[in-house]
């Protein structure tokens, strides 16, 4: 009998022993396994998406906001009636039967049917109570403005790996800054599924999309859009651009270009339509360089407005080419007021050889010609100087009156903008203030780019291009009362080595009023057909809008 | 001897009501996941709603449709009455 007592308590102390080695192996050996098991069952993470920020015109109106969409997707499982569900589906949404029966397979648990539904359109849905289709909330770009600026906003499409990223423009440009940042939640369930208060972290890392305040005045853009629209319609041109600038800040007011694309169905469109024409297009400037080139050598004081022109009584030979007037009128010792006047090549040859090459490129580069503005929008580019090697005399005089010299509207305006300033020019801007998701605002400072010429040249300079509104050959459509500084620019278009004769290039550069200017800006249309000329196309345009400009910031006649 | 024996029960009884206060606050706690669950969701429910309703607001004040409108409604943008002519108009036409 006295082997039983022994034997009872060795067998209980080896089952304690086995139990003691069991619950180490599950507390101690797998413990973090075991808790990663058990946290995969109670609790889940949440990837939180950010809202892309908007894009707000100067009067804080969205014209880039966001909208509710949804995706309806099916659980195939779950279907009963698979002929009804299809029957219904197709007519609701637009789809044939068998577009949306082909993706009922049944060993799939989640299939999407169709995204980039309206949240009306999903209650309808919704009301029939079909068993298996379910929705997901999305939000999608929204354009109240329609195709508004849609080259100074881009769009928003999808990169290598489908998530949103912004394209050309402002979406491009500050697409780290409007998208956001992912964050990720951790919640914690019961046993049934529901979520517990106690135990939900917050949104970790993430926060949603700062939004852009811009320069841009919705009023003038929408004004501009419609006026460019009809101007390119009359003059039959193949395509056009305006660009508005306040010179004293360097905003941009406008900026428009045809033809353009809708930001919302950018896949229905031409790659080369994404493309903003007022920063990335390269044209020879005509004319409206001439400005440029006369501040230039009135700043060098290599002349002054009274200064005669002793080569201007006919078409002026240079290394073996002869350079004629624009319509083949001569006028023999004519002053420098005249010359822009008239529009004068040979006059404006003058001019550049006065200059001289390196004085020229010197002068150039001082106004940002043949570099990038750096506006901030995507895709800009410039072209640059050839080598100063390869500058012969013949270069020298073409680019005296804007020809052999290529340049982006946006240099040309901006460069222009320092005869309206005092000489100086402003960094061009279109963003003047970022707001975070949490409202706060912070202002970007105005930044001086450069001051080419001094505040008397420019003054000059200034009184010239008067004088060319009121006498020259855009005088039939100046506004009468108002004292406005411009110039036309009929420039020809280079094609294989030579000038296309019936095609061109018609632009008008100006600013008003002159004792204060409010805007600067650039009328640009593409091969009109009704005029070649700028006097007859581009220069009524700008009046056109000038004077809805003038009447819009309430600018009372000058005289 | 009495003041220890004291302290003790006095601090076994504070145990056990702050247990007790525990266990009732993390049961009430546990439940109130359903109630969280429905205040979220109505949360959400108004949140899309204000998105519907600020897209139907900045689409009804667009100038797209302020433009559209007043078109409809017989406003129209003054339009220059002066005409040239480039040849002589005829008096009469031959029909």
């Amino acid at each position: 009998m006295k082997w039983r007592y022994p034997f009872v308590f060795i067998t209980l102390v080896i089952f304690f022993l086995l139990i003691i080695a069991r619950l180490f192996y599950w507390q101690v050996v797998k413990a973090e396994m075991l808790s990663e098991l058990a946290q995969s069952q109670y609790s889940g993470i949440i990837k939180i998406l950010p809202k892309r920020g908007e894009i707000k015109t100067s009067d804080g109106f969205p014209i880039v906001a966001n909208k509710v969409s949804y995706q309806l997707f099916i659980n195939p499982t779950e279907i009963k009636d698979k002929s009804k569900t299809v029957g219904i589906l197709s007519s609701l949404l637009d789809m044939t039967e068998a577009s949306v029966s082909a993706q009922l397979l049944p060993d799939r648990l989640w299939v999407s049917v169709k995204s980039g539904i309206t949240a009306l359109k999903k209650e309808e849905i919704e009301k029939i109570k079909l068993p298996g289709v379910g929705f997901e909330e999305h939000y999608k770009r929204f354009y109240p403005e329609a195709s508004t600026a849609a080259h100074l906003v881009g769009f928003v499409g999808k990169n290598e790996s489908g998530q949103d990223k912004g394209y050309v423009g402002l979406e491009g440009f500050y697409d780290r800054l409007l998208k956001g940042k992912e964050g990720y939640a951790v919640e914690l369930h019961d046993a049934l599924g529901r979520p517990i208060l106690s135990k939900r972290s917050g949104n970790t890392g993430g926060s949603d999309g700062g939004s852009l305040l811009l320069s841009t005045d919705r009023s003038v853009q929408f004004l501009v859009e419609q006026k460019l629209k009809d101007g390119i319609e009359k003059y039959g041109a193949l395509g056009g651009m305006v660009g508005i600038m306040a010179p004293n800040t360097g905003d941009i007011i406008a900026m428009v270009s045809f033809p353009s694309f809708d930001p919302s169905k950018y896949w229905d469109f031409d790659e080369s339509l994404f493309k903003n024409p007022f920063i990335t297009n390269t044209y020879e400037p005509g004319s409206t360089l001439k400005p440029i080139v006369m501040a230039s050598a009135l700043d060098a004081g290599l002349i002054t407005p009274q200064t005669k022109c002793n080569i201007c009584g006919g078409p002026v030979r240079v290394s073996d080419y002869d350079l004629h007037t624009w319509n083949d009128k001569y006028y023999k010792d004519t002053n420098m007021i005249e010359v822009i006047q008239h529009s004068d090549n040979t006059g404006m040859v003058f001019v550049a050889l006065k200059l001289g090459a390196d004085r020229m490129i010197s002068y150039l580069t001082k106004f940002g010609i043949g570099a990038l503005t750096n506006i901030d929008l995507e895709g800009e580019t410039a072209p640059s100087f050839k080598p100063r090697d390869a500058w012969y005399d013949v270069d020298l005089a073409t680019t005296g009156f804007g020809q052999g010299i290529s340049i982006t509207p946006i240099e040309l305006l901006t460069a222009f903008s320092a005869l309206a300033n005092g000489g100086k020019i402003m960094q061009p801007r279109v963003v003047t203030a970022f707001e975070n998701s949490n409202g706060e605002v912070l202002k970007i400072q105005t930044k001086v780019k450069g001051a080419p010429i001094s505040e008397k040249t420019a003054k000059i300079m200034t009184e010239i291009l008067v004088n060319a509104v009121e006498k020259g050959e855009a005088q039939w459509t100046r506004i009468k009362g108002y004292r406005i500084a411009g110039k036309t620019g009929t420039a020809s278009i280079p094609v294989k080595g030579h000038y296309d004769p019936n095609s061109t290039i018609v632009s008008f550069i100006g600013y008003a009023p002159v004792d204060k200017p409010r805007f600067v800006m650039l009328v640009i249309l593409e091969k009109p057909t009704s005029s070649i000329y700028a006097a007859e196309t581009a220069a009524p345009l700008f009046f056109d809008i000038a004077k809805n400009l003038l009447s819009y910031y309430g600018i009372p006649p000058s005289e | 001897m009495k003041k220890p024996v004291f302290i003790i029960i006095f601090l076994l009884g504070l145990i056990i009501t702050l247990s007790i206060v525990k266990a009732v606050a993390y049961n009430r706690l546990s439940t109130s996941g359903v109630f969280v669950g429905k205040v979220e969701e109505e949360i959400n429910f108004y949140k899309t709603q204000n998105a519907i309703l600020s897209e139907e607001l900045l689409a009804s004040s667009s100038l797209m449709n302020v433009a559209a409108k007043a078109v409809k409604l017989g406003f129209t943008s003054e339009k220059s009455s002066l005409m040239v002519l480039k040849t002589s108009q005829p008096l009469a036409v031959k029909r």
